[in-house]
């Protein structure tokens, strides 16, 4: 607020300050005439409304006084009198700042137990699961899905299954998490043949042993040799290039013959955002304790 | 001051006088609580990285504003610790320079979205608006699955840059130039996707440095 604006502020508030103080003292010494009749001798509609006399009383006047003290001393130590910063020196982003720096202590407190220790430990601490649900679910579960399982819509991965994608170690899940990753396939139909997508599609679906057509996937094996570069001779996956394992019974970005084909012919494009701006590597790994904790529980479900 | 009485019997028994008196003691508190506000107000420039939006996020904008996403999602972090905890840094005003109209808003039946952008991948904003159910299944949100069949009109959009350029904003040449191509071939759920993901960008990279008066 510069100079001008601040003048102008304190200008009004001390005119109307002035007024009503002026009005105070003032007022109670002001004789008023009374009439014979008891009224002030002010009538309205050919007298059939008088102006009667009577005292303000003594509770309103009290009241107001204490209101207008409280202005004075709140404009004294709150901003609000111009450019007057207030005696407590209080302000909006002040009050966030502490209320976060004592929400962080609290929260550093919390989580100090669960500095560097692995998360196989952690799986069994009740505290770090709770705390683990609750950031997965803040984080993560707009992909992954409040469960864990994944979102074959986005290709984002089941979490609680045996198959990591990336790597399932705890080095290789904190950096999926941490830097994010992107898992990008072309569109190979042009490059395979429209005519042989189909052959290919079912040589995948044979990998895994699902039900497909033997003799188009006899067709279509000569032409895996495109997908192998990354996916494997055997589509056993290869986790530093994010190319998922073919040969089993998970489907990222969903199983089946019609879906095997759109991915041959669109590709990929999966996005795990980078997450490093707002989980440290202690709460990823509180995570993954919570995620390790959850797969028994649906390996077992199977 | 015993006689003070003829001044109170002149300003009661006119009700005229009496309005515009009144008026005048009422009409205090606006002039110091609103004229500086509305003046500084109209003096907020861009901080770093805030520039004005390009053709394809401006048609996003405008659906925005079409669909009504305003009234249930806000843009506006206050500064309280509970909101910046989940949301990121305070809203500054400087950030919404180029907003017209602002989209602060003050009714939130889903998150705030001063910040989203970047949260989520280009193609989850899709699947999203599409159908909210298919990525949240909680989500109450409705889909918005006719934005994916509506084109984008390259000359309305540019027409709608020069309208911004004469309000202020500092479009050059070039941008004139690149719209049409930017535009080409670009649908409403296009435009709404690129809006949203830039939404709190330009301040993330660079930590917003609030320039105005506390509130």
């Amino acid at each position: 607020m510069n100079s001008f604006w601040s003048m102008w502020v304190m200008f009004l508030v001390l005119l109307n300050a002035g007024i009503t103080a002026f009005l105070f003292w003032w007022a109670p010494r002001v004789r008023i005439p009374v009439q014979e009749d008891g009224t002030t001798g002010h009538v309205w509609a050919h007298g059939v409304l008088r102006e009667g006399m009577h005292r303000l009383p003594r509770w309103w006047i009290i009241a107001s006084a204490a209101m207008y003290l409280f202005g004075i001393g709140y404009l004294l130590l709150y901003p609000g009198f111009g450019a007057h910063k207030g005696l407590l020196g209080w302000s909006a982003h002040g009050e966030h700042d502490l209320a976060t720096a004592v929400n962080d202590a609290n929260l550093a407190e919390t989580m100090a137990r669960f500095k560097g220790l692995p998360p196989a430990q952690l799986a069994a601490d009740p505290e770090a699961l709770r705390i683990g649900e609750r950031l997965f679910v803040d984080n993560c579960a707009a992909c992954h899905e409040r469960s864990a399982r994944g979102n074959p819509l986005l290709g984002a991965p089941n979490l609680v299954d045996a198959d990591w994608t990336w790597g399932g170690d705890d080095a290789s899940i904190a950096t999926s998490i941490l830097d994010g990753r992107q898992g990008v396939m072309p569109p190979l139909g042009e490059a395979i043949g429209a005519a042989k997508v189909a052959d290919v599609a079912n040589y995948v679906l044979s990998l895994s042993g699902a039900p497909h057509d033997a003799a188009k996937a006899a067709a279509g094996a000569p032409e895996f040799a495109v997908c192998a570069a990354c996916h494997g001779q055997q589509g056993e996956g290869n986790p530093l290039l994010g190319a998922p394992k073919l040969a089993d019974s998970i489907w990222t970005w969903g199983g089946g013959l019609e879906a095997i084909e759109k991915r041959i012919n669109e590709g990929t494009h999966g996005v795990m955002p980078a997450w490093k701006s707002r989980l440290d590597e202690n709460d990823v790994r509180v995570i993954i304790a919570w995620l390790r904790s959850q797969a028994p529980n649906h390996l077992a479900r199977l | 001051m015993a006689g003070g009485y003829k001044y109170f019997e002149a300003i009661e028994k006119h009700a005229g006088k009496l309005g515009i008196l009144t008026a005048i003691m009422v009409s205090i508190g606006g002039l110091a609580e609103i004229t500086p506000l509305f003046v500084e107000a109209h003096a907020i420039t861009a901080t770093e990285g805030v520039k004005p939006y390009d053709p394809l996020r401006l048609a996003g904008k405008d659906i925005y504003v079409r669909e009504g996403c305003y009234l249930c999602h806000t843009q506006m972090i206050r500064s309280l610790r509970a909101e910046t905890q989940r949301y990121g840094h305070y809203s500054v005003s400087s950030e919404s320079v180029y907003d017209r109209p602002h989209q602060w808003g003050s009714k939130r039946t889903g998150p705030d979205l001063a910040r989203v952008g970047g949260k989520y991948s280009d193609e989850w904003q899709r699947l999203h608006l599409m159908d909210p159910r298919a990525v949240v299944a909680a989500s109450n949100m409705p889909g918005y699955p006719w934005l994916a069949n509506e084109q984008i009109d390259s000359d309305d959009i540019v027409a709608r840059m020069r309208v911004l350029e004469r309000l202020g904003d500092p479009y050059t040449a070039a941008d004139f130039a690149a719209a049409p191509a930017a535009l080409e071939g670009k649908t409403a759920m296009d435009a709404l996707v690129a809006y949203l993901q830039g939404l709190g960008v330009p301040a993330a990279a660079t930590e917003p440095v609030p320039t105005e008066t506390a509130p």
